[in-house]
């Protein structure tokens, strides 16, 4: 390889790992407190849609950001009301969130855009970073991208540290093992678990935001096309710990990358096989083969006080 | 059983409400782009049931959902979730396919169509199975592991008809498009009705049978409490003597049976060719409607129906009244979600 074909290699891994490193750092979150969101998929998928028409009914790609996340956070908010205040079995609900959400972005895509249409929207440009993208190799490879993407990074740190750090983090984390307990030391459940699921949903709003207003510059169809359902995949492989699912994230990502990259330097291999690494790892993970990690305990069950 | 009566109303009134609040959303769905309503519903009508074709092609839908739906309430009756049906049928289409070329035109009597279909069900119950497994001997949460499977048996439907060593039709021309050869007509499954201009086929039978089958499986044998039993309670159950780590690998093994089934016969009775996307949601439809049917097969049919007519009529709608299929998939998802969120209501059963 170049240098310019190793340059290009990470700068791309580092785009496709974006969205899944935004929504899984989120996700994180709210399956520490509890909550499952399948829903993150159509979370996402709302955000690329809002997020586009955003910018393109007004021209700044930060209008279309603020109505992503706005976007995604109504559809978390539904999550959290159907399974924390109704106890409704949170993968159902999420699963019909993402009928919902493909069929009602697609439908307003068409209304409003026409069918098939491949308008251009205006998007991020991306950021030369001072002194830093002038590095040789790295700066092309990490240091030139739009700006989001170390907003981004920042918010995931942020996260991490709150999580473990502060009362809001060990309040998140007590709902997620013991509900009954937490509630019995005064920490309110519903409203933590709340905050979880909302916290997911900002983040994958702007995981969806990334991907149309700050990537491909445009919206299609399905466009988050499972997703979602990989930073699932990531949050499950990194074992619900902040930098193994950084790690994951990145690793699904540089996945995703080489197989554009090797078939463009003649590397003839099954991409299905590539693609496929992913889910093949986290199914590993939940298996117990690749280390003992254990989920939450009280992942996906519903609290009810005296229940 | 006792709680029925009591239970039946919740049961059958919630989804009812659900679908009729559905449908009320997709007809102002409609209004709002300024279609005539009238237009698309009887564009709407014609691709449902308008003509024999369009009524035989909706069964033959309703066929492939009821299997699904059947293995849902199946291996619910357990108290477990396989979301994995999108990729048990991809599974059942990819081994009914390799099947039906290779070797099963050449047999006698109706195994040409029948090995393809019980090598579908095969696969099927191996990938259901697989969850199973992981669930009894790691503990591996089944929601989690059924869809991971998913979509690494979506993934090897994608990469089976990439290369010609596998499925991959002989490669005439940079043209050729990457799906399998069309399966022989031997091995295809035979139509039911004289009129060349209906696709209904056999399938409708094998998913009668099924639906009593799972019926009378659910509610009138000793397996069927058993299920029941540790469904409700898994420490009770084990208490009095019912193998659940046997009873899981087998609620799952029947449910992926199903699915692939469905799969084999989506390619034997009217695809007839593999390809990336083959199953086109029809796994998740399937589960929608396992989880309308509130365990009962009889709901299961009910809803499979409405499904496959809905799913038809969507598509006639959009070409000849031009209001996008996307509404239907908008009432799919507010059904689910009406139905998930109304569980609070329903008596006895627990929501997880």
């Amino acid at each position: 390889m170049t240098e310019d074909q190793i340059a290009v290699f990470f700068a791309s891994s580092l785009r496709l790992a974006m969205p899944l490193v935004l929504a899984g750092a989120g996700e994180m979150v709210s399956e520490r407190a509890g909550v499952l969101n399948m829903s993150l998929e159509g979370m996402m998928l709302t955000a690329t849609f809002a997020g586009a028409l955003g910018s393109w009914a007004t021209g700044r790609p930060a209008v279309g950001l603020a109505c992503g996340v706005a976007a995604a956070l109504v559809v978390a908010f539904v999550q959290a009301v159907l399974s924390v205040t109704l106890r409704a079995n949170q993968l159902v609900v999420g699963i019909g969130i993402n009928i919902l959400a493909l069929g009602g972005t697609t439908f307003l895509y068409r209304e409003i855009f026409g069918p098939l249409s491949r308008e251009i929207i205006p998007g991020f440009t991306a950021w030369h970073v001072p002194l830093l993208g002038d590095l040789p190799v790295l700066g092309a490879a990490f240091f030139r991208q739009v700006g989001l993407v170390y907003v981004g990074l920042a918010g995931v740190v942020v996260i991490w540290l709150a999580l473990e750090y502060t009362a809001f983090g060990l309040a998140i984390r007590a709902v997620g093992e013991d509900p009954r307990a937490a509630d019995q030391a005064g920490i309110p459940v519903a409203r933590v678990r709340y905050a979880g699921v909302l916290v997911a949903g900002a983040m994958a709003g702007l995981a969806g935001v990334f991907i149309s207003v700050g990537d491909i510059h445009t919206f299609t169809e399905g466009m988050t096309n499972g997703q979602g359902y990989l930073a699932l995949a990531a949050v499950i492989f990194g074992g619900w710990i902040g930098w193994r699912t950084l790690a994951a994230c990145l690793l699904f990502g540089t996945a995703t990358a080489l197989q554009f990259q090797l078939p463009a330097m003649g590397i003839e291999i099954p991409t299905a096989g590539l693609i496929m690494l992913p889910y093949v790892l986290a199914l590993l993970a939940v298996a117990g083969l690749t280390g003992r990690h254990r989920p939450p305990a009280a992942l996906t069950i519903p609290y009810q006080r005296g229940g | 059983m006792a709680i029925l009566p009591r239970a039946l109303p919740t049961a059958v009134v919630l989804p009812v409400a659900a679908t009729a609040a559905g449908l009320l959303v997709g007809v102002g769905l409609v209004a709002a782009t300024g279609a005539s309503v009238r237009e698309a519903v009887a564009a709407f009508w014609d691709g449902m049931a308008g003509s024999p074709f369009a009524f035989g092609a909706s069964i033959n839908r309703a066929v492939a959902l009821t299997l699904v739906g059947l293995g849902f309430i199946f291996a619910n009756r357990a108290n477990l979730t396989n979301v994995g049906a999108e990729g048990q049928l991809a599974v059942g289409g990819i081994a009914a396919t390799a099947l039906a070329l290779h070797g099963a035109e050449r047999l006698p009597l109706g195994l040409a169509v029948a090995v393809p279909l019980a090598g579908g069900a095969l696969a099927g119950a191996l990938w259901g199975g697989i969850a199973g497994l992981l669930r009894v001997r790691r503990g591996t949460n089944e929601v989690i592991s059924t869809l991971l499977l998913t979509f690494i048996a979506l993934l090897m439907v994608y990469g089976s008809v990439q290369s010609e060593n596998l499925l991959r039709q002989p490669m005439t021309s940079a043209a050729t498009l990457p799906e399998s050869l069309e399966i022989p007509v031997r091995t295809r499954l035979p139509t039911l009705l004289a009129d060349p201009s209906s696709p209904l086929h056999v399938g409708v039978v094998l998913a009668t049978l099924a639906t009593l089958g799972v019926g009378l499986v659910l509610v009138k044998t000793a397996f069927g409490v058993r299920l029941r039993a540790v469904g409700f309670n898994e420490v009770a159950a084990r208490r009095a003597g019912i193998r659940d780590g046997r009873l899981v690998v087998v609620a799952l093994l029947v449910a992926g049976g199903l699915g692939g089934l469905a799969g084999a016969i989506m390619i034997q009775g009217e695809q007839y060719i593999l390809k990336a996307g083959f199953t086109s949601g029809y796994g998740f439809d399937g589960l929608v409607v396992g989880l309308l049917a509130r365990g009962s097969a009889a709901g299961v049919v009910a809803g499979a129906v409405l499904f496959g007519f809905l799913r038809s009529g969507g598509l006639s709608m959009e070409i000849s009244a031009g209001v996008p299929a996307a509404v239907i998939v908008v009432i799919q998802g507010l059904i689910v979600i009406a139905v998930a969120g109304s569980a609070i209501l329903a008596p006895g059963r627990d929501t997880r």
